[in-house]
């Protein structure tokens, strides 16, 4: 019965090959360090889930932002829970993702003809980082506030250029209500644009590409 | 593949079942926490509460009289102070009604005009009596009412469910 349905709707998606391709594709034999890109994936996912609850109920304002959270964590049933999955979440990705990075440099796994991988690996690296630096100032608290404060005042000491990415971060010379609404908008729609579409080359080059063996001891 | 290994479960079977298992705890625990957490807040109770309104020696006799409170009120991260009126009517200093001044048809604040002795709506001329019944007009029930107390001397309404 189920075996049949399958068949019908497989006719009319023509799925199984592409599934085929995805989950049993062939690959070299490989140890646990191999799973640190899947654990990425599978936080990042957490964190897209997690993060689209939370914006049911934050609101990008000085007025309202710090109060809207205290609401999240203390009034609603389950919202300490979702929150505190967002937040700790936020460090395991960026651990994990460094951590991913650093089997694949120490594998040699960056070499021809992954070098494409490698540099969508790179500017994943730099999403995930945007991601860290723009959502820990959204609770607006006074840790969020001074460490976005000084953040963004390190990015002003670049020569020349500093204090034009300092203004343009901050929306302004101070950090403000625009502050807080630019890095909400780039929390929530620029960086998770450009990491779906960074997701999706990378995937597609581990898929198409392959992955790289362990390297051999006199490789 | 020996007969014996037949029986028993292989590697990929394994791996299928443990990542539908480990998947379905995760997916569930998360799944089943976002449902309260996003009801949440339309289940929570309306809250419910004595309104001090005034002392009841205001209150004029067989004429309905408008008392003004302002009251706090707490909707999600916001509290808020709300102005609530109510239109208070006794017939013989004992016992008191307390009616809404919101027009029942659409939510207008109705007034009481002493010369027609009558409630208007300036939205839809909807008219309610003295009491509170319709007279004439749009309106589908009459003003809502609420429960009243004195407690020395002093007249209160609850509010809420």
């Amino acid at each position: 019965m189920w075996a049949k349905l399958g068949d019908w709707f497989d006719e009319r998606f023509q799925w199984r090959q592409v599934w085929d391709a995805i989950f049993l594709r062939k690959i070299p034999h490989v140890n646990w360090f191999y799973t640190l890109g899947s654990a990425t994936l599978f936080v990042a996912t957490l964190q897209a889930v997690t993060g689209i609850l939370l914006t049911i109920y934050y609101v990008p304002d000085p007025t309202h932002a710090y109060d809207s959270v205290v609401y999240i964590t203390t009034q609603l049933p389950m919202g300490w829970f979702i929150r505190g999955l967002h937040h700790w979440g936020a460090s395991a990705m960026v651990v994990l993702t460094v951590a991913h990075l650093l089997r694949v440099f120490f594998y040699g796994a960056y070499k021809y003809p992954r070098e494409m991988t490698w540099i969508t690996g790179v500017f994943l690296l730099l999403v995930v980082i945007g991601f860290g630096f723009t959502g820990y100032l959204l609770p607006w608290d006074q840790k969020a506030y001074w460490a976005t404060t000084v953040g963004t005042k390190i990015a002003g000491v670049a020569p020349v250029i500093g204090d034009w990415i300092l203004r343009i971060a901050r929306g302004g010379p101070d950090l403000s209500a625009v502050t807080l609404a630019r890095f909400f908008g780039t929390h929530v729609w620029i960086l998770p644009a450009s990491l779906a579409t960074l997701i999706g080359i990378h995937l597609y080059l581990i898929i198409r590409i392959g992955i790289s063996a362990v390297p051999a001891k006199d490789e | 593949m020996s007969p014996s290994n037949a029986d028993q479960v292989n590697r990929r079977d394994f791996m299928k079942t443990a990542i539908i298992a480990v998947g379905g705890v995760i997916g569930g625990t998360i799944g089943i926490s976002a449902i309260p957490y996003i009801i949440g807040p339309a289940l929570k109770k309306d809250q419910e509460n004595w309104i001090r309104i005034g002392a009841v020696t205001k209150v004029e006799l067989d004429t309905p009289t408008l008392f003004k409170t302002n009251i706090e009120t707490q909707t999600g991260w916001i509290s808020s102070e709300e102005e609530i009126s109510v239109y208070v009517l006794t017939e013989n200093g004992q016992e008191y009604t307390a009616m809404s001044n919101v027009c029942t048809h659409l939510g207008c604040r109705v007034r009481w005009i002493p010369e027609q002795g009558k409630f208007f709506c300036p939205c839809h001329n909807g008219v309610f009596s003295k009491d509170g019944s319709v007279v004439s007009g749009p309106p589908p029930r009459p003003l809502d009412r609420f429960e009243t107390k004195v407690e020395d001397g002093v007249l209160f309404v609850k509010r809420g469910a």
